[in-house]
C-alpha cells in the first residue's frame, strides 16, 4: 500500500475573504433599501407612532388643514390623516406581503414538485397553474367578495389565488435548468436521494430569482391592493387603507387637498422604495 | 474581390504590437500584468504560454484596446501607430479596424447567432463578394453554401474556420488568436494551426497566439513568451526555447508534458504546488516557492528579464545560468494490484443508445461491447461526438441505454469524474456537506462521516479545514481534487473518468494523472478513462479502445494501439497529438 512519496503535493488553501457586499451598491439601491427598512419599521410600530388612534374624531374638527393640531390635517369626519396613513401603510405593507408568502410557499412547492418530476406531473401540473394565470384579479376579487362579503382577508385571498402561479413558473423554470447540470449528476451518482436532491441540490438555485421577484412584487401588490381598495374592493370602512383613503377623499380634491393626496402620496413612495429596494436585492444576488 | 487587398493599410516594416512595462490590474486586487514588455514583428507568430491566472489572455485584449474600463493600466501598448492604453474609444476601435483582428476560443459565442455566416463576414470585409474570397482563403469548402447558414449549422471547426476568415477580413497587420484550438478535436485543431500558419504565409499578417499549452505554440510559433503570474518567464526562439529552457519553470511545462513516449512505470513528473494568487503575489520572484533551484535571495528580489544563457531571447531568473533540464523528481508510479477477483469491474454487452425522436433520431452507441476487468483500466478514446461519453453515462448509470446488457461488477455503484470538476459540486453546498452525503448512504454516524470526509481530502492532498468552504473559494485544481475526494469518498469497484484533464494545464493535468494512478492501486479500483487525447489515454489504460461513430473500431494493449495504429481514425488521432519537436 505504501507509496513513493510525495506525488501528490498537498495545497495550501489562503484565508477566506470577504469583500462586504452592501459596499458595491448603487446609491439609488442604497436608498431604496434604506427607506423600505423605515418602512417596515412604521409599518411594525404604526400603533406606537401614530399621534391618535384612526378611527376617531379630533377635536379641532373636521376639514383641518395641515398643522393647526393636526400635523397632515383632518378629513371629513375630523380623523387625523397622519394616523390613519401610518395605519394604512401598516395595513398595505402586512397584506402586501401574506399575498407574498402565499405565493412563494404555494407557488415553490408547486413549481419544484414540476420541475423535479418532470414528464407528465410537469405538464399537468403546469397547465394547471396557466388556468390560474389565466384568471382575471380584479374580477376574481369582485366575486370572491361577492360570495364571502366585502373584508381584507377575501381580497387578499383573491388576490393570492391569482398571484402564486408567477412563483410557481419561476421556480420550475430554475430548477429544470438546474437540473441538467452536472452537479445534479454528480448528487445523483453519489446516492442522494429525491427529495434532498430536490430540496438541496435543485431549489436553492431558485432562490435569488424568486427573493429578486418577491422584491419587485411588493411595490406591485401594494398599488394593486390600493387600486382594488380604491374601487371599494377592501375592508368596508372606517378601515384606514390608503387606497379608499384616497377613493373617499376625491370629492374634497380641490378645496382640501390634503383628504386624497397624502393618502396617496404614501402608496407612491410606499411602491417607488419597494422597487428601488427589490432592484438593490437583486444586486446583492447577482454579485455572488 | 481585389478590392480587399488594395484597402491594405499601410504596413510598417518591423514592429506590429510592441507592449513596453505593461501592468494591469483589476478591482479587487487581482493583478493581471505586472510589468510585461513584448515586440512582435511583422509577419511574426509570437505564442504567448501560461497557465490560467498567468495574464496571457489580458495581454491580448490590452493590445487589441477590449480591456474592460475598470482595469487599472500603466505602461504602453503600441498597435501600429496608436497607443491602445491612452487612446479613447472611437480611436481604439479604428485602431483595431486599421490594424488587428481577433479570433477566440468559442466561435459560438463570438459569432451572431441571428445572422448568416457570409453577412457577418461581409460586415468585416465590406462586400459579399469579399467575404466569398475571405471564406475561400480559410479553407471553408463550399463557401457559397456555408456562407448562407446560420453558425449552429456549422461544426467547430468550421465555425473557426469563419472567425478566422472574419478576422483576416479586413488585412490586418496583427491577429490575436486567445486559445483558439482548445475547443477543438486534436485532428481538427492540427488543421487550424496549419491554416494560421499558411494565412500568415499568404498575408504577411503577424499572429499573437496565446495558449495554455506549450507543445500547440510550438507547432506554430516564432518566438514563444512564457508567461508566469503576471510576469515574463522566458521569451525566445521556439526551437531555443524548447531545447535549451533557461527558466525552471519552462523545463518544468516541458518535463510535466504528457508525451506519447512517456514511461508508464514512472509517476509523471509535475511542478510542485499551485501559481500564486493574483491578489497577492510574493515580493521575490513569484516561482521561487515552487522552484527546485530556488535560493534564500530568490524570495527577496523579483528578477528582471536578462539575456538569456542558453539562447538569443531572455529569461527572468536568477539561477538562468545553471542546468535547468531536470528539474523535477521522478517517482515510481504505484503499481495497482495484481490479485484481481476474475469477476469484471464492468462488462457493457452490446449496448446501443439513441437521441432524439423517433422520426428524427441519431444513433449514438452503435452495439458496443466492452469489457473493464476488475483492478484494470481501458482508456476510450476518440473525437467529440462519437459516442464516448454517452458509453461512459450508460456505464455509470446516468444514462440508459436502449438495447444491450450492462453488467457492473461487486462493490457498489461505479463513481464518475466529470469533465468540468467545478460544475459538478453543488456551488451552494460546502465541500463537508457534499462529501458527507456520499459517505451518508453508508449508514455512518455523524463524527464518523466528518472523519471519513476528513480522510478522503489527505487522500487527494487538501488539508481538512477545506470542509467549511464553498467551491468558489476553491482554485479549479482544488475543485478538481475535492470532486476526486467525492468519487473515492466510498471507494468503488470501478471509477469512470469523463475527459478529466482535458481543460487542464499541463502540470495541473500530471498531478491529476498521478492522483488517479495512486488512488486506484491504493484503492483497487477498476478505471474507465474517457479521453481524446490518445497520449493521455496510453498512459492511464492498461488497454486503449478507439471509437467512432458509436462504434469501438480499435481496441488492444495500450502501447500497442499507438506504435502500431491500425485503423485509419487511430492512425489520425495518432498523427494529431502536437509533438514539442514538431518543428
Amino acid at each position: 500500500m505504501a507509496v513513493a512519496e510525495p506525488i501528490i503535493s498537498p495545497l495550501v488553501i489562503p484565508p477566506r475573504q470577504r469583500t462586504a457586499r452592501w459596499m458595491r451598491l448603487g446609491r439609488l439601491e442604497k436608498g431604496g433599501l434604506v427607506v423600505l427598512a423605515l418602512t417596515t419599521f412604521v409599518a411594525v410600530a404604526a400603533p406606537l407612532l401614530a399621534p391618535h388612534l384612526p378611527n376617531v374624531p379630533l377635536k379641532v374638527g373636521p376639514f383641518s388643514p395641515p398643522g393647526h393640531g393636526a400635523v397632515l390635517g383632518t378629513d371629513d369626519l375630523a380623523r387625523d390623516i397622519l394616523s390613519r396613513v401610518l395605519y394604512g401603510i401598516r395595513a398595505s405593507w402586512f397584506s402586501a406581503l401574506v399575498v407574498i408568502a402565499s405565493g412563494v410557499l404555494v407557488g415553490g412547492v408547486v413549481g419544484l414538485v414540476a420541475g423535479t418530476a418532470g414528464g407528465r406531473v410537469d405538464v399537468v401540473l403546469m397547465r394547471i397553474t396557466d388556468l390560474f394565470l389565466a384568471l382575471p384579479g380584479p374580477i376574481l376579487a369582485i366575486a370572491v367578495i361577492a360570495a364571502l362579503g366585502p373584508s381584507l382577508q377575501h381580497t387578499l385571498i383573491a388576490v393570492a389565488i391569482v398571484w402564486w402561479p408567477w412563483y410557481a413558473r419561476i421556480v420550475r423554470a430554475e430548477v429544470r435548468a438546474q437540473a441538467v447540470r452536472a452537479h445534479v449528476d454528480a448528487a445523483r451518482l453519489a446516492g442522494v436521494r429525491r427529495v434532498r436532491l430536490a430540496v438541496r441540490h435543485l431549489l436553492p438555485a431558485a432562490i435569488p430569482a424568486v427573493l429578486v421577484t418577491a422584491s419587485l412584487d411588493v411595490g406591485n401588490l401594494v398599488l394593486t391592493l390600493a387600486g382594488l381598495s380604491f374601487i371599494g374592493l377592501g375592508s368596508p370602512p372606517p378601515a384606514p387603507e390608503l387606497g379608499a383613503m384616497a377613493a373617499r377623499g376625491m370629492p374634497y380634491l380641490l378645496g382640501h387637498p390634503w383628504i386624497p393626496l397624502y393618502p396617496a402620496v404614501a402608496v407612491f413612495v410606499l411602491a417607488f422604495a419597494a422597487n428601488l429596494a427589490g432592484d438593490g436585492v437583486r444586486d446583492l444576488l447577482e454579485h455572488q | 474581390m481585389t478590392a480587399v487587398l488594395e484597402t491594405a493599410p499601410p504596413r510598417s516594416t518591423g514592429t506590429v504590437l510592441s507592449v513596453r512595462d505593461l501592468r494591469i490590474s483589476f478591482p479587487g486586487g487581482v493583478n493581471a500584468l505586472r510589468g510585461v514588455s513584448l515586440d512582435v514583428g511583422a509577419g511574426e507568430i509570437v505564442g504567448i504560454v501560461g497557465e490560467s491566472g498567468s495574464g496571457k489572455t489580458v495581454l491580448g485584449l490590452a493590445a487589441l484596446g477590449l480591456l474592460p474600463s475598470t482595469a487599472e493600466v500603466s505602461g504602453a501598448a503600441m498597435l501600429g501607430d496608436v497607443e491602445m492604453l491612452a487612446a479613447g474609444a472611437e480611436d481604439r476601435r479604428l485602431a483595431r479596424k486599421r490594424f488587428a483582428g481577433a479570433v477566440f476560443q468559442d466561435p459560438m459565442t463570438s459569432l451572431n447567432p441571428t445572422m448568416r455566416v457570409g453577412q457577418q463576414v461581409a460586415e468585416a470585409a465590406g462586400s459579399m463578394g469579399a467575404a466569398l474570397e475571405m471564406l475561400r482563403r480559410a479553407r471553408v469548402p463550399e463557401p457559397e453554401r456555408r456562407a448562407r447558414q446560420y453558425p449552429h449549422e456549422l461544426s467547430g471547426g468550421l465555425r473557426q474556420r469563419v472567425m478566422i476568415a472574419m478576422a483576416l477580413a479586413g488585412s490586418p497587420a496583427l491577429v490575436v488568436a486567445d486559445e483558439p484550438t482548445t475547443a477543438l478535436d486534436v485532428t481538427v485543431q492540427k488543421e487550424i494551426l496549419k491554416l494560421l500558419v499558411e494565412l500568415r504565409g499568404e498575408t504577411g499578417a503577424s499572429i499573437l497566439f496565446v495558449t495554455h499549452d506549450l507543445a500547440v505554440a510550438a507547432e506554430l510559433a516564432d518566438r514563444i513568451a512564457v508567461l508566469y503570474a503576471g510576469r515574463l518567464a522566458e521569451l525566445g526562439p521556439t526551437a531555443d526555447v524548447l531545447s535549451n529552457p533557461d527558466h525552471p519553470y519552462t523545463a518544468g511545462l516541458l518535463a510535466a508534458r504528457l508525451q506519447p513516449e512517456s514511461p508508464r512505470g514512472v509517476a509523471l513528473p509535475t511542478l510542485k504546488g499551485e501559481p500564486p494568487d493574483p491578489r497577492a503575489h510574493p515580493p521575490g520572484c513569484p516561482f521561487a516557492p515552487r522552484c527546485a533551484l530556488a535560493e534564500p535571495a530568490c524570495d527577496d528580489e523579483l528578477p528582471e528579464p536578462a539575456p538569456a544563457p542558453g539562447h538569443a531571447g531572455s529569461v527572468a531568473c536568477r539561477r538562468s545560468g545553471e542546468p535547468t533540464r531536470v528539474v523535477l523528481d521522478v517517482y515510481e508510479r504505484p503499481r495497482p494490484q495484481e490479485d484481481a477477483d476474475p469477476v469484471p469491474a464492468l462488462r457493457l454487452g452490446g449496448i446501443s443508445k439513441s437521441f432524439g425522436s423517433r422520426r428524427n433520431s441519431r444513433l449514438v452507441v452503435d452495439d458496443l461491447s466492452l469489457e473493464v476487468p476488475a483492478a484494470g483500466a481501458v482508456a476510450l478514446v476518440g473525437e467529440s461526438g462519437c459516442g464516448k461519453t454517452t458509453t461512459l453515462r450508460i456505464a455509470v448509470g446516468l444514462e440508459r441505454a436502449d438495447t444491450g446488457a450492462i453488467d457492473v461488477g461487486p462493490g457498489g455503484r461505479p463513481q464518475l469524474v466529470f469533465q468540468d470538476a467545478g460544475a459538478s459540486l453543488t456551488p451552494w453546498m460546502t465541500i463537508g456537506e457534499l462529501l458527507e452525503e456520499r459517505v451518508r448512504s453508508e449508514g455512518l454516524a455523524a463524527k464518523e462521516r466528518k472523519q471519513r470526509a476528513k480522510d478522503a481530502l489527505a487522500l487527494v492532498g487538501l488539508p481538512a479545514d477545506v470542509t467549511s468552504r464553498r467551491p468558489r473559494e476553491l482554485s479549479g485544481g482544488q475543485r478538481q481534487r475535492v470532486a476526486i475526494a467525492r468519487a473515492v469518498v466510498v471507494p468503488p469497484a470501478l471509477l469512470a473518468c469523463d475527459e478529466p484533464i482535458s481543460a487542464l494545464d499541463v502540470s495541473l493535468a500530471a498531478t491529476v494523472l498521478n492522483l488517479l494512478s495512486r488512488l486506484r492501486a491504493e484503492l483497487g479500483m477498476a478505471m474507465l478513462f474517457v479521453t481524446h487525447d490518445l497520449a493521455a489515454a496510453r498512459y492511464v489504460g492498461d488497454r486503449v479502445a478507439v471509437m467512432a461513430d458509436g462504434r469501438i473500431v480499435e481496441e488492444g494493449p495500450s502501447e500497442l494501439v499507438l506504435a502500431a495504429p491500425s485503423h485509419p481514425v487511430t492512425r489520425a488521432l495518432v498523427d494529431a497529438i502536437p509533438r514539442l519537436e514538431a518543428r
